[in-house]
């Protein structure tokens, strides 16, 4: 398996993207105003005896979610220093973050990581960016103004009964801000040693009274990566990006959203490539581009009732010459409604339909057969959130009804009960079952690989490949026991069916098959702690342990080590946010990562710093180094044994 | 590069072609209308230094800085008012407006992140500053609103307000909760 492992890297298969943006419905708060006249003639105590919210929904605090949660705010994003979404989520408890080289990223949440992992549901405001070729995510392309962003919710463990097929280990949401937030111009720009050069601006207006729009264009240049004796790995790579996003807000009852990004880049990359006589590493000048328009539409029946209507469509293009070449559209359409009967039950369902085509360009190395494929998902979810004692115990329940042109018909349910015992403290345990749908890499691919000094190594994809399920049980606990200090703790038993391997078929034949069962368990702990008005910490610790059993007739003889090898054991991160006289900030992270016995990869501890200094409002000036505590180390096992060099940058930003 | 030429159109499109019904009221939540009650009323518990007003009738501006989310609803409930004999005036200002000429300056959520800028800027000058931003007096701010239990109170930094040269009346002391700059 070892020489499909970099191709299946890059290469991909396809599922069934089921999106649903109930995280944004919730976070918009519905209370429609009342006559503002009648407030003008209270007094202040009988202002203080009103009620902000008269029985209508609010949305819900996450510290009473009874789920996994944990929320990347835009200061968290900001003074962390990162460049890219896929290096934000280091800073989330219980995910799995590695750079490969220069423009790889591996991301997963609780376990199976890989560049290709599969487990994940990623929305960028509403629209599903993991890629139906193999459920994972191009993390290279995967980018927006991270100065725009508002927050990033990212739930850990299944959120199937809701987001549908692959958010089977979890679910990331990243939410931009409307463009009434974003009104006026952004500069910022930059440089260094690994961020070479990059910039952005966004100007944001107002085209009439109740219409804003805002449009951005950024542009940056990465340096390579490097290799085990300091050389460049070559791996450089440039992306420019632009959009624009309009928010209406008609009346009362309608809101209107428009959206859409358009992408462009080039990269240095290295993949292996083999003929029926030879295999060589090939330095190949891959593109990438896409684009996609969104627009959504929300509507008010009444302070207990609320619809939403989405439509998107989404393009993308990577063409890696000589292996790999791939042109997709999707379109997606997706209807939401949330409706509160009496006090007691908040009930949300909806309907989704998506369809996806795709034509791929076969080459010896990678092939897919058929080389053009459409798929069509067509879903249906309900969920009831039921108050069994005001203020002390809440009942969720609901399940995702989708088919599909792979799997069929599957059935995505949870159950969840949250206890609340008094304000400061929350309870919460949950059972879920969902699943990972095929894909096209599962059932339509075929690699070469020839392996000198006259074999050639074949993968097949297999029509047979069904869906792995997961079975999940959850326990968390938040506890607020000063004002200052909080603690977040989840703990996790998975119990997985079917998992992917290949079944060895001698001589030379590898079939994708439902090779394994696994079980995954562990825990996570997030803690804030507001130590001064000026000083805050905030730190996360992560255990997993990952097991893989053969089921009976299988003849794989590899997944089981790289699969089990691919995660740390162990994650600990620990942040530092000052804020100094001077209109100083300074910022400092420390993170541990465990050794993977998957590429002998040893454990690493990454500090990262940033200094920042903002002498009149709105303009900023910045220095942040990251990996301060050694020259380069590699994150993952990678076929050049890649390593991520220490970076050192300069940032300028004006808002005005 | 091809991202621009494939961007321009895009970008032609939207500048051109602005969306109609622009006349629609903007809504506004039940909380900020709440809110924005409790900013009018504030001013009535406050005392200015006299030389704030150049003339007698010069208006008593509330300005609203960042993104406004009251919607209409504070014009409403200060359409014809006037506080000790100024007319009261709504200013809806963004981040590169002045704001030391404000009476009275609610500070919205959005410029959360330039907040000490903000206070910094305003040091020692009579503005009553207010706002529903994450630890607002504890930062510096006078009057910050803290969502509880489904209804509005407030937290008041006194040193603030004494600092700009502004005296609370002890009604509001006494109705809110009191903090220092520096608090945890």
């Amino acid at each position: 398996m070892k020489y499909f492992k970099g191709n299946i890297g890059y290469v991909a298969g396809s599922a069934l993207l089921l999106s649903s943006t109930l995280s944004m419905a919730r976070a918009q708060t519905l209370a429609m105003s009342d006559a503002p006249e009648a407030f003008k003639k209270l007094s202040l105590e009988q202002l203080m005896e009103t009620e902000v919210t008269s029985a209508s929904r609010t949305p819900q605090k996450w510290s009473e979610v009874a789920s996994a949660i944990y929320v990347l705010s835009q200061e968290d994003i900001h003074r962390s220093g990162v460049m890219t979404l896929a290096d934000a989520f280091r800073f989330v408890p219980g995910m799995q973050v590695a750079r490969l080289d220069s423009s790889t990223w591996a991301v997963s949440s609780r376990g199976f990581n890989s560049t290709t992992a599969n487990k994940l549901q990623v929305l960028i405001d509403g629209r599903s960016i993991y890629t139906p070729l193999f459920s994972g995510v191009f993390w290279d392309v995967q980018d927006t103004m991270l100065e725009d962003i508002d927050r990033i919710e990212v739930i850990r463990g299944p959120g199937a009964s809701v987001w549908g097929a692959n958010a089977v280990n979890g679910v990331i949401n990243v939410m931009s801000r409307s463009a009434k937030d974003t009104q006026g111009t952004l500069l910022t720009g930059g440089a260094g040693t690994e961020e070479r050069v990059f910039g952005g601006v966004r100007y944001g207006g107002k085209f009439a009274e109740n219409v804003y729009y805002r449009i951005y264009g950024k542009y940056f240049n990465r340096d390579d990566s490097a290799l085990p004796n300091r050389d460049p790995a070559l791996d450089e790579w440039q992306m420019g990006q632009g959009g624009f996003r309009i928010d209406w807000e008609r009346d009362m009852q309608n809101r209107f959203t428009f959206q859409g990004d358009i992408y462009d880049g080039n990269k240095a990359q290295w993949s292996s490539v083999s003929t029926p006589t030879s295999t060589t590493m090939l330095n190949a000048d891959t593109t990438v581009g896409g684009g996609n328009i969104l627009s959504r539409w929300t509507h008010d029946f009444s302070e207990e009732s609320q619809l939403q209507l989405q439509v998107y469509y989404d393009h993308t293009h990577r063409d890696i010459p000589q292996v790999f070449r791939e042109d997709r559209d999707t379109g997606n359409i997706d209807l939401q409604h949330e409706i509160r009967f009496g006090s007691r039950n908040d009930f949300i369902w909806g309907l989704q339909y998506n369809i996806t085509a795709d034509e791929v360009g076969n080459t010896y190395s990678v092939a897919w057969d058929p080389p053009a494929k459409t798929a069509q998902t067509a879903s249906a979810f309900l969920q009831d959130e039921f108050t069994l004692i005001e203020d002390r115990l809440k009942l969720t329940a609901g399940s995702k009804f989708e088919h599909n042109d792979y799997s069929g018909f599957e059935a995505q349910p949870t159950l969840r009960l949250a206890a609340f015992p008094n304000k400061w403290q929350t309870i919460w345990v949950a059972a879920s079952r969902s699943v990972r749908t095929p894909t096209r890499i599962d059932t339509d691919v075929r690699i070469n690989s020839f392996v000198p000094p006259a074999t050639t190594l074949q993968a097949l994809g297999n029509p047979e490949f069904g869906s792995e399920k997961v079975y999940t049980y959850e326990l968390g606990y938040r506890v607020q026991p000063l004002r200052q200090l909080s603690f977040d703790t989840a703990l996790f038993y998975n119990e997985y069916s079917r998992i992917r391997g290949v079944d060895f078929a001698p001589p030379t034949t590898f079939v994708i098959a439902n090779s394994f069962d696994a079980e995954t368990y562990g825990g996570e702990v997030a803690a804030n702690y507001d130590l001064l008005s000026w000083w805050r910490l905030k730190g996360g610790y992560s255990f997993l342990r990952l097991q893989m059993h053969k089921r009976p007739g299988s003849t794989d003889t590899t997944s089981e080590v790289s699969t089990e090898g691919s995660d740390p054991r162990h994650q600990v991160f620990i942040r530092s946010l000052m804020d100094l006289p001077q209109h100083l900030q300074l910022d400092t992270a420390l993170r541990y990562v465990d050794r993977l016995r998957s590429g002998n990869i040893p454990s690493y501890v990454a500090a990262d710093f940033r200094l920042a200094w903002e002498p009149i409002a709105g303009l900023e000036f910045a220095i942040i180094a990251q990996n301060l505590l050694d020259r380069q180390h590699p994150e993952f096992s990678t076929a050049r044994r890649n390593e991520i060099e220490q970076s050192i940058y300069g940032k300028v930003t004006w808002r005005f | 590069m091809a991202l621009l030429r494939k961007l321009l159109p895009l970008l032609c499109a939207i500048l051109i072609a602005p969306p109609g019904h622009a006349q629609a009221p903007t809504p506004a939540s039940r909380e900020y209308a709440i809110k924005a009650a409790f900013l009018f009323n504030f001013a009535q518990f406050v005392e200015w230094p006299t030389n704030v007003f150049a003339e007698a009738d010069s208006p008593f501006v509330i300005g609203v800085l960042g993104a406004n989310p009251f919607g209409k609803s504070l014009e409403e409930i200060v359409r014809g008012e006037s506080i000790r004999g100024h007319p009261v005036q709504v200013r809806y200002l963004r981040a590169d407006e002045p704001i030391a000429d404000c009476t009275a300056l609610f500070i919205s959520q959005s410029e959360n992140a330039r907040l000490e800028a903000i206070l910094q800027s305003l040091e020692r000058k009579p503005v009553l500053t207010v706002s529903d931003v994450e630890r607002f007096a504890r930062r510096g701010g006078m009057i910050r609103f803290v969502n509880q239990q489904n209804k509005i109170r407030f937290t008041i930094n006194p040193e603030a307000a004494k600092n700009a040269g502004l005296s609370l009346s002890s009604k509001l002391l006494r109705l809110g909760e009191i903090v220092r700059t520096g608090d945890p």
